[in-house]
């Protein structure tokens, strides 16, 4: 390439140096938000993969009735067995001070040494000693809600008695990353459920159980088949009652973890995609833009005999200028970010060890789309420009050649002063130009509804269930029937301001081709404490007559259920046959209502007896109230809504931290478009202004012209980019699914209005820059021919 | 006799480039009378354009001073500049410089709203502003849609929007024909018979100069020789 053109090259880009940065940081930031978003999900999964190689986290679990400790040593001779935990495990419980019944399950470790399976990882205070008595680690989460710390005790009842044990370390295990008792409970119950690590011969002799253990934690070889494995290890096993067998994939915390994960997967990578591609498509745009407004220069180089051929390599060579920086500093900001974005999510999901990798494949796919476009941008209007003839190509001013010459029948029709007609006009007149920054807007509200949607929307969700469908702040239930003098003893107690009695039972939902696990509830048509979301005009009383059964939406549509359609119901009482007469649009999935009426029939029951109670309550009563509750002969579980809600925003916290970091960089994204978009469309017209200026048109006045200008662009933009906005967010609404829930997007009217104002209001402050420049700008120069 | 309308005094324009300063212009003492038809003659770079920019107050003179009915424009704060080029100046640039997105008839409605508040009859104004130029007809065309002599017409039309006392014209026939060359002359020769209006008008061409009152000559940045006409010819008799 010829050096002079080279200059060129290099000196137009430092003319235009704030639309070339500005493009510049385009690409480089499309590039690193895909990078860092999509490997910092890659490598939470090498993450927690990472953390179970550490910790040794077990690929087979037996658990047995009891056996001698000593059986490991016949396991351990299995070929393709490369190590061997056993271990005594008790589940038992405990009061905490404020009456909250807690579970707790013991597990047994060996004292100095870590065992050969499931380690775990101490994060503050120490590991046992053979030395301690009555000495217990204590798993991080539990430790975390109710701010245990090593030197405090915990009281669970081993064998029938308190025994008081001191906290010497709090720890973090492979098996808990996500506290999970059972697979069958879904939410994780950091609140009520704690794990303790003991010595394992102290926690024996305090069971009785000297040298007996009841599972054994198995590493299987990688290159061995493991059925086979298990099968052997389930021969030598037989003589001491094997009740399970838990697989990897089948340990509870592991498979929350991964359906969690799993449910990001997808926007996991679309997100950051879109972010990217928006990037590279406004570059193109852009940078097009640039390319033709120097129209005038390539006919004339083209008039001092430079080929077709010299003049595109010119203008392919500021675009991969542009492209090549923003793509060196993309990268580099994508690897930097990586690292903090991976351990704010591992920090988020509890899993200790983080582990970050290269992800060149990312590198490669970012880099080239980025250049792709750029490219593409450079080649098209560079070959348009270059195949004119170069008088032209000479003659034209760019700005003119936009313009087309007719008016508009809005404008004959409204006769507007020229105030506004000139805004209007370079709006409407101007096309080409008008859809370059056009679509840098629509681009902005698209970034930022979809991020913003999915977190409205979430918070709707839990807003609308936490506030308007449950009006109860307490619900009791008791393992005992209960008689309506209990609703009376309780609405009598203080801070109490309602109680109304209710029914829940475990129950499946019986399909010809399907069924379920459900929460059956039973309450009276009249009650107020949960507030049913029909979306047709039904009412409860209808909805709750004899054989008459509500469900969850999201239940009723994954059964395949129309209302009318008949279901079993299969109680603790038998089985029964109900019509599906309305569905509830709730947050849970799992649950079912009828009328106690229909209850006390099923149960046969002579008289109205009950199981459980909601409550309305004083809030500051609320902590007193639960533990008088819970101090009820036979009270199972008090639950505080406030606590529930808690503990469910938690279990979100993954989902706030990760749609809050896609919302930052699509701020980020946003923001540089809309401060190139409203560059360009300044500087392109330079000339004109600085004309306007000469003629003695004030400074006030222009900026006035432009800011109408902009507010009428932004005007025009709002409604394509509210509609495509929430559009892009309904799709990744979409494929953010999980078994958990699916979330629908709403977004409220509040988050429109904030939305529109916060692109018009970024829309006038990016322009101030360029605005001030051509109020700044020598006239004597300016008003010269374009060079 | 009364003071000259526009008087520059040792006014100095240089521009740094790097390490080379270009001496634009190099200490130049003019006056121009109220009423006065002043042409400016010169090669190529010779400084036209420089002065006529100082004296519309589109640029600052490095040393010097400019002074225009009695004030000292090199004084004046950028808002008093502007004031001043609304309300003193006409100014008719060598590459015509319309509003693409405005037609004819607007661009001269847009200078026109620069002093005017009164929107009501912008229009009648513009279009009679266009008539004297010869243009009414061409009132709804855009730039894109005119020669480049009847762009030129149109920016002279703008320029008088106005009626501003001094009218600076850049070549204003250097991308005309002849013929429409001669035109846009007579209008701004009758304009500065009939209103009084002082012109300076910057040119290559000497055969223009014969209708001037007076034809200054630039050299190097430096004024070579003042002609005085006795006897300002016509448009019509000049020997285009
Ligand atoms: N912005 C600038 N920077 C540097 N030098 C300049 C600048 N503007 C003008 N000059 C120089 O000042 C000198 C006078 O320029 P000016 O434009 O006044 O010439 P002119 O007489 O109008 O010439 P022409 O007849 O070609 O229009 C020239 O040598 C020119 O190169
Ligand atoms: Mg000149």
């Amino acid at each position: 390439m010829n050096r002079t053109l080279l200059l060129k090259s290099l000196r137009d880009l430092r003319n235009a140096w704030a639309q070339t940065l500005a493009l510049i940081f385009i690409v480089a930031l499309g590039i690193a938000s895909y990078i860092a978003l999509v490997s910092a999900y890659r490598d939470l999964g090498a993450s927690y993969q990472h953390t179970y190689e550490q910790l040794k986290f077990a690929d087979v679990t037996f658990a047995v009735q009891g056996a001698p400790a000593l059986v490991a040593t016949e396991i351990e001779q299995v070929s393709g067995v490369t190590a061997v935990a056993p271990r005594l495990v008790i589940d038992t419980g405990f009061e905490r001070a404020d009456g909250e019944q807690i579970r707790a399950r013991i597990i047994g470790v060996p004292p100095d040494d870590q065992p050969a399976v499931n380690q775990v990882l101490v994060e503050d205070g120490r590991y046992l000693t053979s030395d301690d008595i009555r000495a217990v680690l204590l798993e991080s989460h539990f430790a975390k809600v109710y701010g245990i710390k090593p030197g405090d005790t915990i009281t669970p009842i081993i064998n029938g008695e308190k025994i008081t044990l001191t906290v010497a370390g709090v720890v973090a295990s492979p098996e808990y990353l996500i506290v999970s008792p059972s697979r069958q409970e879904i939410f994780p119950s950091v609140r009520t459920f704690a794990v303790l690590f003991m010595a394992m011969p102290e926690l024996q002799t305090l069971t009785g159980r000297e040298g007996e253990v009841n599972e054994f934690a198995v590493l299987v070889d990688e290159n061995r088949d493991r059925e086979e494995v298990i099968s052997e290890i389930t021969a030598v096993l037989a003589p001491y009652n094997l009740e399970t067998t838990i697989r990897q994939e089948d340990q509870p915390s592991n498979a929350t973890l991964r359906l969690d994960l799993e449910g990001y997967r997808e926007i996991a990578f679309l997100m950051p995609g879109l972010i990217l591609l928006v990037a590279a498509a406004s570059v193109y745009v852009m940078l097009g833009r640039l390319i033709r407004a120097q129209q005038p220069q390539i006919g004339l180089m083209k008039s001092l005999g430079y080929s077709n051929t010299a003049v595109l390599a010119h203008y392919l060579t500021f675009s991969l200028l542009i492209g090549i920086v923003g793509s060196v500093l993309g990268v580099i900001g994508g690897l930097v970010l990586t690292r903090g974005i991976t351990s704010a999510y591992a920090n988020e999901l509890g899993i200790p060890l983080v582990q970050t990798r290269l992800h060149p494949d990312l590198f490669v796919s970012g880099v080239l789309l980025s250049l792709f476009f750029a490219i593409l941008a450079g080649l098209g209007p560079a070959r348009t420009s270059a195949r004119m003839a170069p008088a032209i190509a000479m003659r034209l001013d760019p700005a003119t050649a936009l313009s087309d010459g007719h008016k508009s029948w809005l404008e004959r029709w409204l006769q507007l002063p020229l105030s506004f007609r000139l805004p209007l006009r370079n709006v409407f007149r101007v096309r080409r130009r008008s859809f370059s920054t056009g679509l840098g807007i629509v681009f902005s509200f698209i970034l930022v509804l979809m991020s913003w949607g999915m977190i409205d929307s979430m918070n709707g969700l839990l807003r609308r269930n936490f506030e308007e469908i449950e009006q109860w702040d307490v619900v009791a239930v008791f393992d005992t029937p209960q008689t309506e003098a209990l609703v009376d003893k309780v609405a009598g107690w203080e801070g109490v301001q309602e109680v109304e009695p209710l029914i829940q039972l475990p129950a499946t939902i019986r399909t010809d081709s399907k069924d379920e696990d459900v929460l059956l509830t039973a309450v009276s048509p009249a009650q107020t404490m949960h507030i049913f979301q029909f979306s047709d005009s039904l009412t409860p009383e209808a909805a709750l007559a004899n054989d008459q059964v509500v469900l969850a939406t999201t239940l009723a549509n994954k059964l395949g259920l129309q209302t009318g359609d008949t279901v079993i119901l299969d109680t603790p009482f038998g089985e029964h046959k109900f019509t599906l007469s309305g569905v509830s649009d709730e947050f849970s999935g799992t649950v079912a209502y009828i009328s106690l009426e229909q209850a006390h029939q099923i149960a046969n029951m002579p008289m109205p007896v009950y199981n459980g109670l909601y409550l309305k309550v004083d809030p500051a009563k609320e902590r007193m109230i639960k533990r008088d509750l819970y101090h009820l002969p036979g009270a199972a579980s008090v639950q505080l809504k406030s606590d529930t809600r808690a503990d469910i925003e938690s279990l979100m916290g993954l989902f706030y931290l990760f749609m809050g970091i896609m919302m930052a960089f699509a701020l980020g994204m946003s923001f540089a478009l809309l401060f190139n978009a409203m560059t360009v469309n300044v500087l392109e017209r330079e000339r004109e202004l600085a004309t306007m200026r000469a003629i003695g048109t004030q400074n006030g006045r222009i900026v006035r012209l432009l800011t109408l200008e902009n507010i009428i662009l932004w005007a025009v933009t709002l409604l394509p980019g509210l509609i495509s906005g929430t559009w892009v967010a309904q799709q990744m609404g979409q494929a953010f699914s999980s078994e958990l829930f699916s979330l629908q997007i709403t977004i409220s009217p509040l988050s429109y209005l904030l939305t529109a104002l916060g692109i018009l209001v970024t829309m006038l402050l990016a322009a101030i820059p360029a605005i001030r420049r051509v109020n700044r700008l020598n006239l004597a120069e300016a008003t010269k021919v374009l060079t | 006799m009364n003071a000259p309308l526009i008087e520059c005094r040792q006014v100095k324009r240089f521009y740094q480039m790097g390490e080379v300063t270009v001496q634009a212009l190099r200490g130049l003492d003019l006056c121009v009378d109220s009423g006065e038809f002043i042409v400016l003659l010169g090669p190529s770079g010779s400084g036209k354009t420089t002065t006529l920019n100082l004296i519309g107050g589109l640029d600052r003179p490095t040393e010097g001073q400019i002074v225009v009915a009695g004030e000292d424009i090199t004084r004046y704060t950028e808002k008093q500049l502007t004031d001043y080029r609304r309300r003193k100046i006409g100014f008719v640039f060598q590459f015509f410089n319309l509003i693409p997105s405005l037609t004819a008839v607007e661009n001269v409605e847009f200078a026109l709203t620069l002093t005017e508040q009164n929107g009501r009859n912008l229009r009648r104004k513009a279009v009679a502003l266009l008539d004297l130029v010869g243009l009414a007809d061409r009132a709804d065309h855009f730039p894109s849609q005119l020669s480049g002599g009847e762009q030129q017409r149109v920016a002279i039309a703008r320029a008088l929007a106005n009626h501003p006392p001094i009218l600076l014209c850049d070549e204003p026939t250097g991308n005309l024909d002849a013929g429409t060359g001669q035109q846009v002359l007579q209008v701004i020769r009758e304009l500065n018979q009939q209103e009084g209006t002082t012109v300076v008008l910057v040119t290559h061409n000497t055969a223009i100069a014969p209708m001037a009152d007076r034809v200054v000559r630039l050299r190097d940045g430096q004024i070579d020789h003042i002609e005085v006409n006795e006897r300002p010819l016509s448009v019509a008799e000049l020997a285009w």
